[in-house]
């Protein structure tokens, strides 16, 4: 075996303990890079920036715990952007698999930081099966869809609710989503009832949103832990009072750019590994080919 | 009867939603929000479907003590604690309390929520070592893939203009343009597929309703 294939066959353990002590390093000593921001985030924080204290903006938890690291941090991000402006807010849940625990765990601790009231500031309307049916109800009548808030209280006797029943009563929608769901605000809400909608998408689903961004379907787009990084960036320059609260993305950044070196060399390293063992099975090939 | 009736049924249902997008008459609209008050009763049925053919599934596994049987018990255990605690919470308020938390979200947050974030963590660990193995320049498009991949990945990372200056650029030049192309590309695919599958469902070409394509 020569050197080559025993780079080549190296133990895959020595990766994983090179990736977590790669992860655990930034943790234990932050780098605090910085953070630049992009124009598909700096189009979101803009939006909202845009409201006055009043205005309702609608903010959808469609993910889950598995996604939860990527997307937490922009769901608290734009819940304190919402609450700082005095924006009132509208949360809903429509992933099964924990949306409705997502939401609550989100919106609780961040509602705790603001001198909010349940009921008139913000309201909890729950989670609801059915995703495209639920979307396309609530552009007639919300009522229909949640008749409750997640304390049992009425839609009707709701004192945020009285002057909002379907997407022209909201000013935006944000969704964070895994999977597909954030598409399904693009394709249907924006598309058919014009409702201009924020999306905050994992990392690996997010190049399929730039589709959307470019054709107007999204006002703007968070993607990944980045798109988190950027929006709380933007947020602790616009309200210097919130960076300390918000900030965990961006301390997840040195995290994300260690492994992503260490991925990187491990590509390279890979592809130096099977450009030598080709050289030298073409070399060898060559020689007993001349014998 | 038995074919016919849900042939019938998915036609004019199906014809029906097409139609009235494009009719604004009060009766229409009022008939189109009902179906959508139906869908989402028809979709939560979905989740009962799943917990059935769930649990049958690993009963199944554990009267044939197949492989990893026990594993199944922790399953259908989990599934019967969680919808028995979910469903009848409210009724035992004052004994189902973990520490200050009710009993569905303790366990939530502190079972479910590091069982899911320890799968989705595992995936770094996954993505470095296929990496390594799997990503090789075999020819001239993986040559292009990687070079991309090796840019956006430094584009997404505060680190990566240090190391490649106006990575962050190139990296937003990458998705706006060649990504966003493929996207459209199999979007608008996607779109037409979907499109024409539904027609054929309509029509009653396709019948996965019925148990199987086409039967």
């Amino acid at each position: 075996m020569d050197d080559a294939q025993k780079i080549g066959g190296i133990d895959k353990r020595w990766v994983y303990i090179l990736v977590a002590v790669g992860a655990l390093i930034p943790i234990l000593m932050p780098m605090g890079l910085p953070v630049k921001t992009t124009p598909a985030v700096e189009q979101l924080f803009d939006r909202m920036e845009s409201f006055e204290p009043g205005q309702v903006v609608m903010v959808s938890f469609d993910y889950g715990p598995s996604s939860a690291p990527e997307l937490d941090p922009m769901a608290d991000a734009v819940l304190r952007h919402c609450f700082v402006k005095g924006l009132r807010v509208v949360v809903i849940s429509l992933f099964p698999l924990g949306g409705d625990n997502q939401a609550k765990q989100a919106l609780y601790k961040v509602a705790e930081e603001f001198p909010v009231v349940e009921g008139e500031d913000y309201v909890y309307l729950g989670y609801k099966d059915g995703g495209l049916a639920v979307l396309r109800r609530m552009a007639e009548d919300i009522s229909i869809v949640f008749p409750k808030d997640t304390r049992g209280v009425e839609y009707s006797e709701i004192p945020l609710l009285q002057d909002v029943w379907n997407y022209s009563d909201i000013e935006i929608s944000v969704s964070l989503s895994t999977g597909i769901i954030g598409e399904w605000w693009a394709i249907l809400v924006n598309a058919q009832f014009g409702q201009p909608v924020g999306v905050g998408a994992t990392a690996v689903s997010a190049p399929k949103y730039y589709a959307y961004l470019k054709a107007g379907q999204m006002v703007g787009l968070m993607g990944g832990m980045k798109g988190g990084a950027e929006y709380e960036v933007l947020l602790g320059n616009a309200y210097p009072e919130l960076k300390s609260r918000s900030n965990v993305a961006i301390k997840g950044m040195d995290v994300q750019s260690i492994v992503h070196l260490i991925i990187i060399a491990f590509i390279l390293m890979g592809n130096l590994v099977y450009l030598f063992s080709r050289s030298e099975r073409k070399r060898a090939g060559g020689r007993l080919g001349s014998q | 009867m038995k074919r016919q009736v849900p042939i019938v049924l998915c036609f004019l249902t199906g014809a029906f939603v097409v139609v009235a997008f494009f009719i604004g008459h009060p009766l229409v609209v009022d008939l189109n929000e009902k179906l959508d008050e139906l869908l989402i009763i028809v979709t939560a049925f979905a989740l009962v479907l799943g917990v059935v053919s769930f649990a049958q599934h690993h009963t199944k596994k554990i009267q044939r003590k197949q492989k990893d049987w026990r594993n199944s018990i922790v399953s259908l255990t989990s599934l019967g604690l969680m919808a028995f605690l979910g469903l009848f919470e409210s009724m035992l308020k004052s004994g189902a309390v973990i520490g200050d938390r009710p009993a569905f979200d303790w366990l939530f947050t502190y079972a479910f929520t590091p069982l899911q974030a320890t799968m989705f963590s595992l995936l770094a660990f996954m993505i470095a070592s296929a990496a390594f193995r799997a990503f090789r320049i075999k020819n001239v498009e993986a040559a292009v893939l990687m070079i991309a991949a090796v840019i956006v990945m430094l584009g997404r990372v505060p680190i990566g203009q240090y190391i490649l200056p106006h990575s962050l650029e190139i990296s937003e030049w990458i998705m706006n343009n060649p990504n966003l192309a493929a996207q459209r590309g199999i979007l608008i695919g996607a779109a037409l597929g979907a499109a024409s599958m539904a027609i054929r469902v309509i029509l009653g070409i396709e019948r996965p309703y019925m148990g199987g394509a086409g039967d």
